[in-house]
């Protein structure tokens, strides 16, 4: 097991090092110096030949890679271009509790909504129980999430006008903080996020329980007589979690990429929207900040489904 | 056939629903002869047989759900197509408030902003009506879709190629070309997909918008990053298709009518070409089209976050970000119309590519 983890970890790293060197390169190659970008229509050569200097670009690139990772380790990614004399690190950090609650509860969500329907859609197999369920869910499953977001802001707004209901149809309010007036910034977005998981999710579970109710041990389990509570709570629900904690963990990777549209619709200051200022800004230190962090989910989110891979099934050895 | 049927009739005491023997276990069609395909092959060999493709287009076409979709995505391709030289000729001379007289090649074009005519509801004049600065919205939308129409088109055109040239060399050979596939993938699916897509268009998208506009159709009126996004797509989905087919491939490379060429001595360029690539049809059909709202999604994604066409072009992510403020207003059809309209071309994929799986591959199905 932990000859396994430090196998995995080593792995991990490499990709870590090969996302990095990938985003690194894109900057580098850029047609367009982002010196060029700060100097705007006011271009001096001469400025511009001290400002690379100063910002260290006019080195060879595997030097230029080198201070980025070295800078990487101590959590220095430089300076942004865009706001300057902020550090990227400042601007990053403002961003990420909002982008990981949002996350997090949306994944939380995701499941409390996924299983419960993919299970009552197994054990009401091709009844139309659960045609009906299965068909709602490929429906909100396949719509662009940004497409669900405008709708939900639309019935906000009509809800607003119609009902009194009051709500803000964006923003964020303070990030894990749970007052109503919170809440009423929160649930709308959080919903949108869960919504197109949970459809995916009830889909893997639906499959997941029926092939576990074709299995011998259930047989034996309903006939010694178990009542049906038992044999599904006790002996399917275990068995049948093992291809949904793998999402789990995969989920985790893909939480911040999937609130990219949210931020955007819903105009949460997140992470993801600092994402996407700074690309259409192209300010690469921010760039590079974000996909550097993001990559550390992806990877930490593949750490964590094999951890809990091992842990939930005994027959897994590595 | 026997044992299944007890096996079921365990599996469903009290608790399960009543009526659940009159469907059958899904794991035993195509074992048992009851399903309607089987049943009409049977009957279909005493007059003439049918290819399997022929057999696969006819489990197609029983299918409703999916031929609704063909349908309605073969209306949407041909408004896209023909639907502009129409409209641009429908309609009279008009004279704006201030004097001026417009033809409605003028007052239908998609990239004119008539000022005169902001936030008009559906009308004679403008069938889907305006948008806040005056766009037509069904001339806007027309344009919107022959812009997911060549994305998909260009993407698909590459992912198929590279797909299967790489799929079917990894799958055959094995050895370094499967090795250098597999890691690629890796890293592919370890990377967020659509971040790779925004960083290749925020950091190559200028350089597309002063180099590639003045490409015909594909980059003029602020299609420039259109090529640029397309091929960053396709450079994101073909590590999957590649996998399909390499998979096929190594099914089919065991199948003896493949053992039987190589017997007669036939070279491996022509066991490729004539006995490979031909058997994996039906894989790639249904991988692509399942694609393509992918792509679609992507292309309007890029766009609505500003990366991707840009004014005064016109695509269905753009005219939702540029209407997005008329949620807030009464005119929030301006916004809706795009996102109904994509929701309605990406269901339409997903469930034409649903049934041509059920089609060409029946076994598959749950």
């Amino acid at each position: 097991m932990v000859q396994f983890l430090v196998k995995r970890l080593i792995g991990l790293i490499f990709v870590l090092i090969g996302v990095t060197f990938i985003t690194f390169m894109m900057g580098y190659w850029s047609p367009i110096t982002p010196v060029q970008i700060l100097m705007g229509n006011h271009f001096d050569p001469q400025l511009y030949n001290q400002l690379m200097h100063q910002y260290g670009l006019d080195l060879p690139w595997y030097q230029q890679y080198y201070n980025f990772l070295v800078n990487l380790i101590h959590l220095n990614f430089g300076q942004s271009y865009q706001h300057r004399g902020e550090s990227v690190w400042s601007i990053i950090a403002q961003g990420v509790p909002i982008t990981l609650e949002l996350g997090f509860w949306g994944l939380i969500l995701q499941f409390v909504i996924g299983v419960p329907l993919g299970i009552l859609s197994a054990l009401k197999a091709n009844t139309w129980i659960d045609t009906a369920n299965m068909g709602t869910l490929l429906f909100l499953y396949a719509i662009p999430v940004f497409v669900l977001a405008v709708f939900v802001r639309v019935v906000i707004v009509w809800l607003d006008l119609n009902a009194g209901a009051n709500w803000p149809p964006t923003g964020w309010g303070t990030p894990w903080a749970y007052d109503w007036t919170d809440l009423q910034y929160k649930i709308a977005p959080i919903l949108v996020f869960a919504i197109g998981g949970a459809a995916y999710i009830a889909r893997m579970a639906r499959t997941s329980f029926l092939e576990v109710f074709r299995q011998d041990y259930i047989r034996t389990a309903r006939a010694k007589g178990l009542i049906e509570r038992i044999v599904i709570y006790r002996h399917a629900f275990r068995n049948a979690l093992i291809p949904l904690v793998t999402i789990f963990g995969l989920s985790i990777g893909f939480l911040v990429t999937g609130s990219f549209f949210i931020e955007n619709i819903f105009n949460i200051p997140g992470i993801a929207n600092t994402t996407i200022v700074s690309v259409t800004g192209q300010d690469f230190p921010v760039i590079q900040g974000t996909t550097v962090i993001l990559a550390v989910f992806v990877v930490l989110g593949n750490l964590i489904s094999d951890i809990l891979y091992t842990i939930i099934d005994p027959r897994i050895k590595y | 056939m026997d044992t299944t049927n007890r096996n079921q009739d365990l599996t469903t005491p009290g608790v399960m629903v009543p009526g659940n023997s009159t469907h059958p276990d899904p794991s035993q069609i195509g074992s048992t002869p009851p399903t309607p395909g089987s049943d009409n092959v049977s009957a279909g060999t005493t007059q003439k047989s049918l290819t399997p493709f022929q057999e696969s287009m006819k489990r197609l076409r029983r299918d409703k759900r999916a031929m609704v979709s063909a349908f309605l995505l073969l209306f949407f391709v041909l408004i896209a197509i023909v639907g502009p030289p129409i409209y641009m000729h429908i309609g009279g001379t008009v004279t704006t408030p201030e004097g001026i007289k417009m033809s409605p090649a003028i007052y239908h074009s998609p990239f004119r902003n008539n000022l005169d005519y902001e936030d008009l509801a559906p009308n004679g004049m403008f069938w889907l009506g305006t948008d806040a600065v005056g766009h037509d919205l069904l001339a806007r939308l027309m344009q919107s879709l022959l812009i997911s129409l060549i994305a998909a088109v260009l993407v698909e055109i590459i992912d198929i190629s590279f797909g299967i040239t790489v799929g079917v060399l990894a799958g055959f050979y094995g050895g370094w070309i499967d090795q250098i596939l597999a890691r690629f993938t890796d890293i592919m699916f370890a990377f967020p997909s659509f971040l790779f897509l925004m960083l290749l268009a925020a950091i190559f998208g200028p350089w597309a918008d002063t180099h590639l506009n003045n490409i015909p159709i594909l980059g003029q009126n602020g299609n420039a990053r259109l090529l640029l996004i397309s091929l960053a797509v396709a450079l994101t989905s073909w590590p999957a298709m590649a996998r399909y087919v390499r998979g096929q491939t190594l099914q089919i490379k065991e199948s003896q009518y493949i053992e039987a060429a190589r017997t007669s001595g036939t070279n491996d360029f022509k066991i490729l070409t004539r006995h490979i690539v031909p058997n994996l049809f039906s894989i790639v059909i249904v991988a692509s089209t399942l694609n393509i709202s992918n792509t679609i999604i992507n292309e309007a994604g890029i766009s609505m976050l500003g990366l991707g066409v840009k004014a005064p072009g016109s695509s269905l992510g753009l005219m939702i970000s540029d209407s997005l403020g008329s949620i807030e207003t009464p005119h929030s059809w301006e916004v809706l119309l795009p996102c109904i309209v994509l929701a309605i071309i990406v269901l339409a994929f997903s469930f034409l590519g649903d049934g041509l799986r059920d089609a060409f591959d029946p076994r598959s199905k749950d």
